[in-house]
């Protein structure tokens, strides 16, 4: 499903069990980063991930144009290895942070690549401690696309459309 | 009362109150970045008639455009009437622009082409165009601007130092020409704008700031080429005048295209196009040199392949833009490296710049509270050193001056420069 069409989707009516499998997945891994725990929130990921962060909406092609991130599994490996040597300065320590994850929506099931496409908004509130220990407030929507690896679910892309996307960012080398 | 800028700079150390002074703030904006020349864009950025894109010029929002002639303009982005912007996004295209407020439009040379209701409307049209840059001029592409038109020559600002190292980096290009079609990022930075020449330009503290980056990534060049220890690193820190510096990493690369990370093997058309266009000896050379670390006074930061521009916003607040070199008449698998590679060293969420983004913030906390001292007296406190490798940097017989790649070569030049025209400019 093109970015378009997901923007216009109606949303599926799931079987509960799986609708609360599937939130269930979305407030862990919000847990997970919130708390940057680094080592958990990678359990999440599969080894196909794409971890995107468009400067604008997700409809252009990250090949041709800049990324706040554009990661490949390998490239979210050595994201996760630099938050973890104890020494990435604009994490250290890490930033205090909650996000409130809402509205979410299963938007597309793929029975034959057995992946759901889910959307939902959310709003992070990040204390930046290593410099000015001011509030920065980051808005937006996720798009996860979450496939059973081994009967638990993982994500296999995570896009970030940050309401302010077009603007620049203030230091963004937190899980977002 | 005017700032003693002399007595705040010295040839070893400057006064922290020169990156929170508002005043000094406000005489930077006018004898830097309206009366000097500063970097606007590249023309391959509007390559269409009509094409434009906004930029600031020192806190001034600016338009700059191809017109029909194909002559690029650089407008002020603010109505000649009521002084309405113009243009709020980021780039565009049209034929000419329109005030939303009362209509009034401008041709992309920034004449005023007409005027609504024109019954009482008694001046002459040719009287009231868009204000502009009083000059613009041009080097392999790269746009630049000031707005007073008393600045002297480009050619004179840029010198055979900073020409060269924009011809180098475009010379790695198969036509000569690069392209920046990437689209820019902006990363937002609670400092004064003056941290990142320095910093850009600083070749001591790599192994401290940039530790984890290392670690995470241990085939990085920056392992050959700035970290190593004193005495093993052959790297050079270059004073090329004017305020312009490099960080000449060329002497520590241990094989051609080091910079990119990937042998002949996987980019062997690339190598034959610059061997066509600059001869076997001359390309083996660009291809074992790569794109040159360098920092274009007061705005302007060459940083192997990205490009970045600095925009201040106040005395403790700016935006670090930057986007990446893409080559011509190479495969789209080379440009597309070259973006891979920018994104994971510039920008917000990047492995590089957030952790100079955090000294940059921690300085400028540090240097809250000070205030100027009366008789540039050293026992006020509140100086940074810059003395670092004085005894042993060399003037050459051109005219620089090469350090160690650790020493404070580039700190010291910015600030000389940075005297010179505060000085000359009052």
């Amino acid at each position: 499903m093109s970015a378009t069409e997901l923007a216009t989707a109606r949303p599926l009516l799931v079987p509960e069990p799986l609708r609360r499998e599937i939130e269930a997945f979305l407030y862990l891994e919000a847990r997970l980063a919130d708390e940057s725990r680094y080592a958990e929130w990678e359990k999440l990921v599969a080894d196909d991930m794409h971890y995107w962060v468009p400067k604008g909406a997700a409809d252009y092609d990250p090949a041709e144009r800049l990324s706040y991130i554009n990661d490949n599994r390998p490239r979210l490996a050595t994201r996760i290895r630099q938050l973890m040597t104890g020494v990435r300065h604009a994490q250290t320590p890490p930033s205090p942070m909650r996000r409130i994850v809402s509205n979410i929506e299963v938007l597309a099931i793929d029975d034959v690549a057995g992946t759901y496409t889910v959307g939902s908004n959310f709003v992070l509130y990040e204390l930046a401690v290593q410099s000015g220990a001011t509030l920065r407030v980051w808005p937006g929507r996720v798009t996860h696309r979450l496939r059973r690896v081994g009967g638990e679910l993982r994500m296999s892309q995570k896009i970030v459309e940050l309401v302010t996307a077009t603007a620049p960012q203030w230091n963004m080398a937190f899980l977002i | 009362m005017s700032t003693p800028y002399a007595a705040l700079i010295l040839e070893d150390r400057v006064h922290g109150s020169l990156y929170t002074d508002t005043q000094v703030f406000a005489d930077e904006m006018d004898r830097i970045f309206r009366r000097g020349w500063v970097f606007v864009g590249h023309d391959s950025e509007i390559p269409k008639s009509g094409d434009w894109v906004t930029r600031q010029v020192g806190r001034e929002s600016v338009i700059m455009v191809r017109d029909r002639g194909g002559a690029i303009h650089v407008l002020a982005n603010r109505c000649a009437h009521r002084g309405n912007r113009l243009c709020w996004r980021e780039r565009g295209n049209g034929n000419s622009f329109q005030c939303i407020y009362h209509g009034w439009t401008f041709g992309l040379d920034g004449s005023l082409r007409a005027v609504s209701h024109k019954a009482g409307f008694d001046r002459d049209r040719a009287e009231m165009p868009l204000d502009r840059a009083g000059q613009v001029g041009l080097h392999r592409g790269f746009v630049f601007a000031n707005m007073s038109g008393d600045a002297g020559t480009l050619a004179d600002h840029l010198g055979a130092g900073g020409r060269d190292l924009i011809d180098r980096l475009c010379d790695l290009s198969p036509t000569g020409n690069i392209r920046l079609s990437a689209g820019w990022i902006g990363h937002r930075v609670e400092s004064n704008w003056k941290m990142w020449p320095e910093s850009d330009s600083d070749g001591y503290h790599l192994d401290f700031v940039h530790a984890s980056m290392l670690r995470a990534q241990p085939d990085n060049y920056y392992h050959d080429t700035v970290i190593g220890g004193e005495s093993a690193n052959v790297s050079r820190a270059v004073d090329h005048g004017r305020g312009h510096t490099e960080l000449d990493l060329r002497p520590s690369y241990s094989r051609e295209l080091a910079w990119l990370g990937v042998g002949r093997d996987r980019v062997g058309a690339y190598c034959d196009a610059l061997e066509a266009r600059h001869g076997k000896a001359r390309a083996e050379r660009l291809l074992w040199d790569g794109p040159p670390h360098g920092f274009i006074f007061p705005n302007l930061f060459l940083g192997e392949v990205n490009i970045a521009r600095i925009d201040p916003l106040d005395v403790g607040s700016m935006v670090h833009a930057h986007t990446v070199i893409q080559l011509e008449d190479v495969d789209d698998a080379l440009n597309r490296r070259l973006l891979r590679q920018s994104e994971a060293a510039l920008g917000p969420a990047s492995f590089i710049v957030p952790d100079d983004a955090i000294i940059a913030e921690r300085m400028q906390l540090g240097f809250q509270g000070l205030r100027p001292p009366a008789s540039g007296s050293s026992a006020s406190g509140g100086w940074i050193d810059l003395s670092r490798g004085r005894a042993r940097e060399q003037r050459q017989p051109d005219g620089t001056r090469v350090g160690h790649v650790s020493d404070e070569t580039t700190n010291r030049a910015f600030w000389h420069h940075y005297r010179h025209v505060m000085e000359s400019r009052a």
